[in-house]
């Protein structure tokens, strides 16, 4: 991996994280999760551990970094994540598949396209590792909002102090 | 009593009309859907939304297409509406605003005017303008050139086609053309641009500017995406995602493999 390499990556995903409407420190934020995906793939990579493997690592990564900066930031995690994973994604792979493919080498773009997938398939489970871990963790926080999955779902029928539903409530 | 028949617009989050509490759920399950949202976040958005606005219970199904909301009000009647997802983005300021919008009424801090007021905004907040796109473009391809392998002058090659490049989308989704038509298009003129910059030597003889460019078309993030959706469960539209993946990519190869044909029979000794 060269020095500069996850310089580049954070502000090829500064780029993307522009095209996808994110702004100001969430922005720089998301550049530095890929950075720090790319920083941690590529030595892998370079150690000849085997590609999904080192995405599934430089993915969970992410997916660490981006669920604290959601519990800080107040913010949904797949801000951080939809820009810091687009280094890592796919992306070369998919084109050498097409480009095989149109060259008339079908095994060759088969062979690709498998290993593509695996690739997409390894960043998506290392995704929903730090996910689901994160969820684990904040199922613990202290009288934490549950998220989303609202609780006590009979609470609108038995609240007190309701005044009759008349007519006149509904409009139109 | 008193106060809450006098001053409706303080009233409790139940008094809320079934009816508008439904569009407001299923708007902002949809809103979620058109700007980039996981399908459980579209789901949670609504359910959540409904719950907090006073629904004895609520269910909703969403997909990459579709979302279905059903109702129940305290009034013990059940109501459901289906909202459609045409278009698909990526918005992430939108995402972030609907997350905190759909907190803020479960935990009270919004009322049913601040929320469908905030879901207005948010609708109509605007994207960024032509300049930070280009730029934004110009960055995401020119830096990617240089992440696989390319020189400066293959990034700067990359960062202009991929300015002009990402011109193309809104200029053909304008007329109304689909998405395949616009890969199509994108992945030719991507393709086209790096061979003719490349046979004038303003590009080193490798793909790493074609590569750099054709990272914005390219549904890398899609097939992730749809990955994670079926991990978390949701098989339909998992499914469904990653067939809008697989025909994207379809289009970008059919526009590249045509270039490169053409590039073959107009210039057949160019590198």
């Amino acid at each position: 991996m060269g020095p500069l390499e996850p310089l580049w990556a954070a502000l090829a995903t500064a780029g993307f994280a522009v095209l996808f409407d994110l702004r100001g420190v969430d922005l720089v934020l998301a550049a530095a999760g890929g950075a720090l995906g790319w920083a941690s793939s590529a030595p892998l990579v370079a150690a000849n551990v085997p590609r999904a493997t080192a995405l599934f690592a430089a993915s969970a990564i992410i997916g660490v970094w981006a669920e604290a900066l959601a519990a800080i930031r107040k913010r949904p995690a797949t801000v951080y994540i939809v820009c810091a994973i687009i280094p890592l994604v796919p992306g070369g792979g998919m084109y050498r598949t097409m480009l095989e493919y149109i060259d008339g080498d079908s095994w060759g773009a088969f062979w690709t396209g498998l290993a593509t997938l695996q690739d997409a398939g390894a960043i998506a489970a290392g995704l929903a590792v730090s996910g689901a871990a994160s969820r684990l963790l904040s199922r613990r926080a202290p009288r934490g909002r549950p998220r989303g999955q609202p609780k006590g779902r009979s609470k609108g029928l038995t609240s007190p102090g309701r005044s009759p539903r008349s007519p006149r409530s509904r409009p139109g | 009593m008193m106060a809450a028949r006098t001053a409706p617009a303080a009233a409790p989050p139940g008094m809320v009309d079934p009816e508008e509490a439904l569009l407001l759920a299923a708007d902002a399950a949809r809103l979620v859907l058109e700007n980039g949202g996981e399908t459980y976040r579209a789901e949670e958005t609504a359910a959540a939304i409904a719950t907090a606005l006073g629904g004895a219970e609520a269910e909703c199904f969403a997909t990459t297409t579709a979302v279905i909301l059903s109702f129940t009000g305290i009034d013990g009647r059940a109501r459901s509406i289906v909202r459609r997802i045409k278009r698909r983005g990526m918005n992430l300021e939108r995402l972030a605003r609907l997350n905190s919008l759909s907190r803020d009424l479960a935990t009270g801090a919004a009322d049913f005017a601040t929320a469908a007021a905030s879901l207005d905004a948010i609708e109509r907040l605007p994207t960024r303008r032509a300049p930070a796109s280009l730029l934004g473009a110009a960055a995401g391809t020119g830096f990617f050139a240089l992440l696989f392998g390319g020189e400066l002058r293959d990034a700067a090659v990359a960062a202009v086609v991929g300015a002009a490049v990402s011109r193309i989308g809104p200029c053909l989704a304008r007329r109304q053309l689909p998405d395949f038509v616009v890969n199509l298009v994108g992945g030719a003129a991507a393709t086209l641009l790096c061979l003719a910059a490349r046979s004038m030597g303003l590009a080193s003889p490798t793909d790493a500017a074609i590569v750099g460019v054709i990272m914005i078309l390219v549904p890398g993030v899609a097939v992730t995406n749809a990955i994670r959706d079926i991990v978390a469960g949701d098989l339909v539209a998992g499914v469904a995602r990653a067939a809008d993946a697989v025909m994207a990519a379809a289009a970008i190869s059919l526009g590249t493999g045509g270039a490169w044909a053409l590039w073959r029979l107009v210039a057949p000794g160019a590198p």
